[in-house]
């Protein structure tokens, strides 16, 4: 668009504006408003959670916090992060976050490439295979003794060696390989590169888009799930964040405990600052809420295109 | 001028993290409350670094003081990274290439450490154990990533060390000092003279030991050389005393003692790799060698290496426990390990990475394939004919016997193609029980110890039979691959074996009476069958210089597939649960089958009834909610379509779609402060209103008052906004000119809206509408799961939460194949379901939606 045409835009805009009816008028008005109050309903929550984290514990605890941060202190983030298991917690979530999204989105992307060639052998065969597998599921106890069969109950690799092969990311990745000029393949053939290195160099830098997207999915999903840790951990190794956040919700006593023994004699006197087990819980959530905070605004504008190219055939 | 700044930050981060606590101390309790109280709670890195082994309370526990903690390593890791950091802010040519290097040795140290510390923890100490915690590792972290971020800042401008010549020099010279690194104690073993009854006993046993000398399998023999001199005799017998405060029980120590050496593994592990990184040292250094061989060597010998190392120093195996006494005496406390098997296994893979990147710089063609291509598919064809011979020769079945009527096993005989070559299966066969308790078939009417030798006698005549000729078809097809000669016939041959193989699986697993023994295939036998059809697959192109393109292409797919295989269609065969009373730790053949008996106890067992109806009520009520209210997020993306202001509309778009990406635990933690009883904001605002009167204590969240409604909310919450982008996608996607020719007809807004954007969402809304229709059943259980309590749990259990929680989430229950039972239907209805969906989608808009 050069710019003489978009200052006609802007014009035509101006030209609308005032050309308002009274009806679009209160339409207008009723309909920010709705937005306004859906958007806030959305955001309030983890508003309210923040404040309720950042003051005066003994003021949460009356629940005299409800818009505004009062006694304002970081004491409870400091604590939390003493308690037993949470650093290895984190730890655990990162490294299924990074681990399982490299692992998913290298497999999917590379199988996605392979089921677009043609000259496969069988290929519909092995393409339908999987493409099936979307469609039917063994049931909660088949998957959970087959794992237990393979030697997967309480080891860390359960997080990210099943996820290889996700039917729905390798469709999005052949529909968008299949939409990409094959000329530039071909030349790269005739240049002597076999299927890796055509993978590597050629497709690999063309379908980023639909890569981002699925790293988001991917990443986002290996850090909210919590079911899997819930009943592939019976001996309690590999917790993640998420599964403590549930655990600590279900098990208030324990969580008192746990308070009492991260409390510095210190941190004891001072009842502003004394952690309860309301203030562990909230603060934990909001430890699991951040990062998602943090990388939410940089990969927001990859949800739009990759479910646009997910709804031209799912 | 590049922005270093990300470099400091993570240089200082790195020196944050020696602040945190890094190991986390469990003192004993024999040692007494005060002794104990002297002990930190925990220990930083920092602690670490400054006063060494000083950190623990020595005058009390003097044995501790051997566990020292490397703090030089430590320091200089400090000092190096300080100076990577400086070097990194000059510059000046070759001053990022020297921070790098200075960066990579700072991770080295820090790596060393934290191995050598965690290594420290994971050991079994009877007076601390330590168990080290994640801030052990951030250093190590943050230099690499620090590392990565100058090797990406030298990338825009001179890259580092770029002819191959230079990094081929650098990893032979890593290697040699690898190899030197392995003359280095490993051990130093230090045996106070208070716990032996003569000092000189004391002395005789203190020594420090290198990788060589374990290599060599010199490692002293503490136990024998012990009893030999009997100083441990004196210890136990003696001094007893003073070590038996460090432990619960007496007999743990002299355990200990009375378990030898067993590290013919660990030994030809560090063999391997010792010759082949002397190997790839000699190689490197060599101008006209294929680089591929050296760096294949290193690599090899690294993971060799590290494999080595841990089980050099990992103290408490699964199987051996006190593999070596030298470790024991560390472990109590009497010696000391140094991180020089770690510092060994870094220099390998530093030479390897190195080797590595001096291939990826190389101006001439670094692979020469040494096999011609003529003769490469053959290569492949006979090493997969050999692999096959000897998985032939490895054990092929196991049969584990046990009394009539009783599922404990009695005993396992594993039989192997040796056997069979022997022809001495049958012997191993032959009263395997009569050892462990004379005969127990004896008095069994019909199940004699003779009807049992005799039907296992049969077994293993077959076996015999059936190996000997696999190996010979095998070998024959082998001889003609190496002769060149008549590929048809080789294929053959391998196809023969291959179906003997499967008839040996057969005879193993179906021949014997199940009363009494259950025989089964091993790993082997499996892997022997594998192998063999790709033995066949190839000998069919040996001919060629290169594999057709398809098969090629298959090929690279089989790893998908077998991953598809295993965790997707496998679990298919736990469908077979369903038809069996099935039992925790009994193998599938001894499970009692019970037919449809979990399909019928569904409807026919009154309890059973009752609650398969409250669920399924459960399900479609809270299902058919989401459904009927499906057309929200289009009605939502409509209306936001009419707002004109791209940023207004942008800022709704994101701030809506972000509850799509919390999970449902973290849904449930906002939903437990929003609605707390009496304190949170809800209870406050019904307050304030007059809803409700002041500390009425109402249970807003967990009660099962209109559970179904308050799932629909949250569900809604959640998926609202991010349901809409979809519609506001195919919004976009609606011709303008419809809207333009609607305006010049002198349509109004609400007209637009009606007749054009409507009918163009409708299609999407269609599609969508059928896919959850065919989804009704499997609502998820994490929502349902988080939000469950005692109180509402009559009304909020959906059909997956059921499954879950009469199983998992009950241990020790015997419901599992009724849940499998219960999985199979919905499974089935819910394909049934799509399927009809489908077929209504294409009779109505002629488009399938699959």
């Amino acid at each position: 668009m050069t710019v003489r045409e978009n200052k006609m835009v802007k014009e035509n805009h101006r030209k609308n504006k005032q050309k308002l009816s009274r009806g679009d008028v209160i339409f207008n008005i009723c309909n920010y408003t709705v937005f306004i109050l859906i958007t806030l309903a959305c955001i309030f929550p983890f508003y309210y959670l923040f404040i309720n984290t950042i003051s005066d514990n003994e003021m949460v605890r009356l629940g005299q916090i409800q818009l505004i941060p009062k006694g304002i202190h970081f004491e409870n983030y400091v604590q939390v992060m003493k308690i037993d298991g949470i650093i290895d917690a984190l730890f655990v979530s990162v490294a299924r976050t990074v681990l399982g999204t490299v692992w998913t989105v290298g497999g999917c992307a590379f199988l996605g490439y392979l089921v677009t060639k043609q000259e496969m052998w069988l290929r519909k065969v092995w393409y339908r295979l999987i493409i099936i597998t979307m469609y039917f599921s063994a049931g909660l106890i088949p998957w959970y003794m087959n794992l237990r069969m393979l030697g997967f109950l309480d080891n860390f690799w359960v997080y990210v060696i099943p996820g290889l092969v996700s039917p729905y990311n390798v469709i999005l990745v052949k529909t968008f390989i299949e939409g990409l000029p094959p000329s530039l393949e071909e030349s790269a053939t005739l240049d002597g590169a076999g299927y890796t290195r055509v993978f590597i160099s050629i497709i690999m830098p063309l379908i980023t888009p639909i890569l981002a997207t699925l790293c988001i999915f991917s990443a986002v999903g290996q850090w909210n799930s919590f079911t899997d840790t819930m009943m592939l951990m019976p001996s309690g190794k590999f917790y993640t964040l998420q599964f403590l956040l549930y655990k600590y919700q279900n098990e208030a006593s324990s969580l008192a405990a746990l308070v009492r023994n991260a409390q510095d004699a210190n941190a004891l006197a001072n009842i502003s600052t004394k952690q309860t087990a309301l203030s562990v819980r909230m603060t934990v959530a909001m430890v699991v809420t951040f990062p998602i905070l943090l990388v939410y605004p940089f990969f927001q504008r990859y949800f739009v295109k990759g479910i646009m190219i997910g709804a031209v055939k799912g | 001028m590049k922005k270093k700044w990300p470099i400091l930050l993570l240089a200082v981060l790195t020196l944050a993290m020696f602040f945190l606590p890094a190991v986390t101390l469990h003192v004993h309790a024999q040692l007494g409350e005060e002794t104990a109280a002297a002990f930190p709670s925990s220990l930083s890195l920092w602690d670490m670094m400054t006063k060494g082994s000083k950190c623990l309370p020595l005058d009390l526990v003097p044995q501790m003081g051997y566990l020292s903690f490397g703090s030089g390593l430590l320091l200089a890791g400090c000092i190096l990274l300080i100076l990577g950091c400086i070097a990194s802010l000059i510059e000046k040519r070759g001053c990022a290439q020297a921070s790098i290097a200075l960066t990579a040795c700072a991770a080295a140290c820090f790596g060393t450490e934290a191995l050598h510390i965690s290594n420290l923890a994971s050991s079994l100490m009877y007076t601390v154990l330590f168990t080290a915690s994640a801030p052990l590792f951030l250093p190590l972290v943050f230099t690499a990533a620090m590392l990565i971020l100058e090797v990406v800042f030298l990338k825009g401008g001179k890259v580092l060390l770029q002819d191959d010549r230079t990094l081929r020099l650098i990893s032979g010279v890593l290697a040699v000092i690898g190899l030197l690194v392995m003359l280095l104690p490993v051990y130093t073993v230090s045996v106070p003279e208070t716990i032996t009854a003569s000092p000189a006993d004391a002395k005789a046993l203190n020594r420090s030991t290198n990788l060589y000398a374990i290599m060599m399998g010199n490692e002293p023999n503490l136990y024998t050389e012990a009893t030999s001199q009997s100083v441990y005799a004196d210890i136990l017998s003696g001094d007893m005393l003073e070590l038996e405060k460090y432990s619960a029980d007496a007999n743990n120590i002299k355990g200990i003692f009375t378990i030898r050496n067993n590290t013919t593994t660990m030994n030809a592990y560090l063999l391997g790799g010792a010759v082949l990184l002397a190997l790839a040292a000699v190689l490197a250094f060599i101008g006209k060698v294929d680089r591929w061989f050296p760096v294949a060597f290193q690599w090899v010998a690294a993971i060799l290496l590290a494999v080595a190392s841990l089980s050099v120093l990992t103290v408490g195996g699964q199987n051996d426990m006190y593999a070596s006494a030298s470790r024991q005496l560390v472990t109590l406390g009497l010696g000391a390990v140094t991180p020089v098997p770690f510092l060994a296994v870094l220099c390998a893979l530093g030479s390897a990475l190195a080797g590595t990147m001096g291939i990826r710089y190389a101006n001439e063609p670094y692979f020469v394939n040494p096999i011609p291509a003529a003769s490469r598919l053959r290569f492949v064809a006979v090493v997969l004919a050999v692999v096959s011979i000897a998985c032939i020769i490895l054990p092929a079945g196991t049969v584990s016997f046990s009394k009539p009527g009783k599922n404990k096993v009695q005993a396992a005989v594993e039989i192997s193609g040796v056997d069979a070559l022997t022809f001495s299966s049958a012997g191993k066969l032959a009263d395997p029980v009569t050892s462990k308790g004379a005969a127990v078939y004896e008095e069994e009417g019909d199940f004699s110890a003779k009807v049992v030798n005799e039907a296992t006698g049969r077994m293993a005549g077959t076996y015999n039979i059936l190996t000997w000729l696999a190996l010979a078809l095998t070998v024959a097809g082998l001889v003609l691959l190496l002769l060149r000669k008549n590929r048809k016939l080789g294929i053959a041959l391998f196809l023969a074996a291959l179906v003997l193989r499967c008839v040996t699986w057969l005879v193993m697993t179906y021949t014997l009476p199940k009363e009494v023994a259950v025989g089964s295939g091993t790993l082997w036998l499996y892997l022997s069958m594998l192998v063999l059809v790709f033995a066949a697959f190839f000998t069919n192109f040996v001919e060629l210089d290169e594999l057709p393109k398809k098969y090629k292409l298959f090929l690279m797919m089989l790893p998908f597939l077998v991953a598809v295989f295993l965790f997707s269609y496998l679990p298919l065969y736990g469908w077979s649960y369903a038809f069996y009373n099935y039992k925790f730790g009994v193998s599938m053949d001894q499970q009692e089958f019970v037919g449809l008996k979990w399909f019928t106890e569904m409807f026919t067992n009154e309890a059973n009834r009752v609650n398969i109806f409250r669920v399924l009520k459960n399900t479609f009520g809270m299902s058919g909610l989401n459904l009927l209210t499906s057309w929200l997020p289009m009605i939502f993306a409509i209306f936001l379509n009419e707002i004109t202001q791209t940023r207004f509309k942008k800022f709704v778009q994101i701030f809506t779609t972000l509850p799509n990406f919390i999970s449902w635990a973290l849904v449930f933690s906002f939903a437990m402060c929003l609605f707390a009883m009496d304190t949170g904001i809800f209870s406050k605002f019904m307050e304030a209103i007059g809803a409700v009167p002041k500390d009425s204590h109402i249970v807003w969240l967990n009660s099962s008052e209109h559970i179904w409604l308050k799932m629909w909310g949250w569900n809604t919450w959640k998926g609202l906004g991010w349901g809409a982008i979809m519609y506001l996608a195919a919004i976009a996607g609606i011709d303008q000119e419809l809207y333009e020719a609607a305006q010049v007809d002198g349509a109004n807004r609400w007209h637009k809206m009606r007749y054009i954007t409507l009918p163009g969402l409708l299609p999407t809304f269609f599609v969508l509408l059928m896919l959850s229709i065919s989804n009704i059943l499997n609502n998820g259980m994490e929502q349902y799961l988080v939000f469950q309590n005692p109180m509402n749990k009559n009304s909020i259990e959906v059909l997956d939460l059921y499954v879950y929680n009469i199983t998992i989430a009950s241990r020790g229950t015997t419901l599992y194949s009724y849940a499998t039972a219960i999985g199979i239907l919905k499974t089935i209805v819910s394909v049934t379901l799509l399927f009809s969906a489908n077929f209504a989608s294409k009779k109505l808009r002629g488009e399938s939606i699959m």
